[in-house]
């Protein structure tokens, strides 16, 4: 017999998944906080060795950054294989765009440099837009720390560890959460058929049993 | 659940002390919209920043912005706002507590495992 939904089968089996959303989640926090370690560690680092006075942190942030990394979200089960019971929930993922978004931010400063300026252009001016000196903003975040030579090491290595817990870690935490949240509302929602269900079993036998108390009356009446 | 829920999150937003933010930042995540907004989508969070600029910021982050797709903020800052965090319950944007420098990460003020005593001691 196939298990209803709110057969105790289904909600085993719905805990089961849960156990081991809990147990990848524990996992992914073990690495996150490994590679958090490692970034603090790599920034003492480097602030350690800096020269004296320099700290890196947010004096040097450049107040016109644009975010290398975004987050994708879409919907599925969150293994790539088509399911029919377990429910959709949020799958994130973050893509570097370095140069999508480069070619857009290029794209942007063209449009706003063209709006600042005066409309009446010369006709030369049109033909060659290419003679314009452009100011690229750079992507890479290390530039903002003393440009690509004279950046520290261990920053570098910090990078790389944060772009990891930025690009694996982090949208798989945020993944398994909404997973365990979808399982939540499902697990509810079964014990909560299931309360209905025998509290309905319980109230018919009690019924029953008044039907078979008046029954047994009756024959002693008689 | 609708595409138009989260289809524009698109950036992760992080409410941290100066390492943490720095460490993030250094992975690209950092945006500042164009002006004259100029809205950042992070915060160092330091001695002198108040409560209600760190409630102020997860607001924002939260419920104005609708670019946000996940939100990073640090155990020790969420425990300041704890009333705040512990009652969103809203799907988008996420937001995930991670560990800073001086603060290890402690399994028992984790949000999702405290839903999950909740779910087993029903």
């Amino acid at each position: 017999m196939a298990p209803t939904d709110d057969s105790p089968s289904t909600i085993d089996s719905l805990l089961e998944r849960y156990l081991s959303l809990l147990d990848e989640y524990t996992k992914l926090r073990t690495a996150l906080n490994a590679l958090q370690s490692g970034i603090y560690h790599d920034i003492a680092r480097a602030n350690f060795a800096a020269e004296r006075g320099i700290r890196f942190g947010q004096d040097y942030y450049d107040a016109r950054m644009h975010a290398s990394r975004k987050v994708e979200i879409r919907l599925g089960d969150g293994s790539g294989e088509p399911s029919h019971q377990q429910q959709q929930h949020p799958v994130f993922a973050v893509i570097s765009c370095v140069d999508k978004c480069r070619a857009s931010e290029a794209g942007e400063t063209e449009a706003e440099t063209e709006g600042e300026q005066n409309p009446a252009h010369s006709d030369a001016d049109q033909q060659h837009p290419s003679d314009k000196p452009k100011q690229k903003p750079s992507s890479d975040p290390l530039r903002w720390f003393g440009g690509a030579l004279s950046t520290p090491m261990p920053l570098r290595q910090a990078q790389s560890q944060a772009v990891q817990a930025v690009e694996d870690i982090i949208p798989r935490l945020a993944t398994v959460n909404a997973a365990m949240a979808a399982v939540e509302v499902e697990v509810r929602r079964a014990r909560k058929k299931r309360a209905k269900a025998e509290a309905a079993v319980a109230a018919k036998v009690q019924q029953e049993g008044v039907q078979d108390g008046h029954g047994k009356g009756a024959v002693a009446v008689l | 659940m609708s595409t138009q829920e989260y289809k524009d999150r698109q950036f992760l937003a992080v409410i941290g002390d100066e390492d943490s933010v720095t460490g993030l930042l250094l992975a690209g995540i950092g945006h500042v919209t164009a002006a004259p907004d100029s809205q950042k989508n992070f915060l160092v969070v330091d001695n002198k920043t108040d409560n209600a600029a760190i409630e102020a910021a997860f607001e924002r982050f939260t419920n104005e912005r609708k670019d946000i797709g996940i939100i990073l903020i640090n155990q020790h800052i969420a425990d300041r706002i704890r009333h705040v965090v512990d009652s969103y319950v809203k799907a988008f944007p996420t937001v995930l507590e991670i560990p800073s420098k001086d603060h290890p990460y402690d399994p028992e003020k984790d949000s999702v495992l405290r839903r999950v005593r909740r779910l087993f001691g029903e």
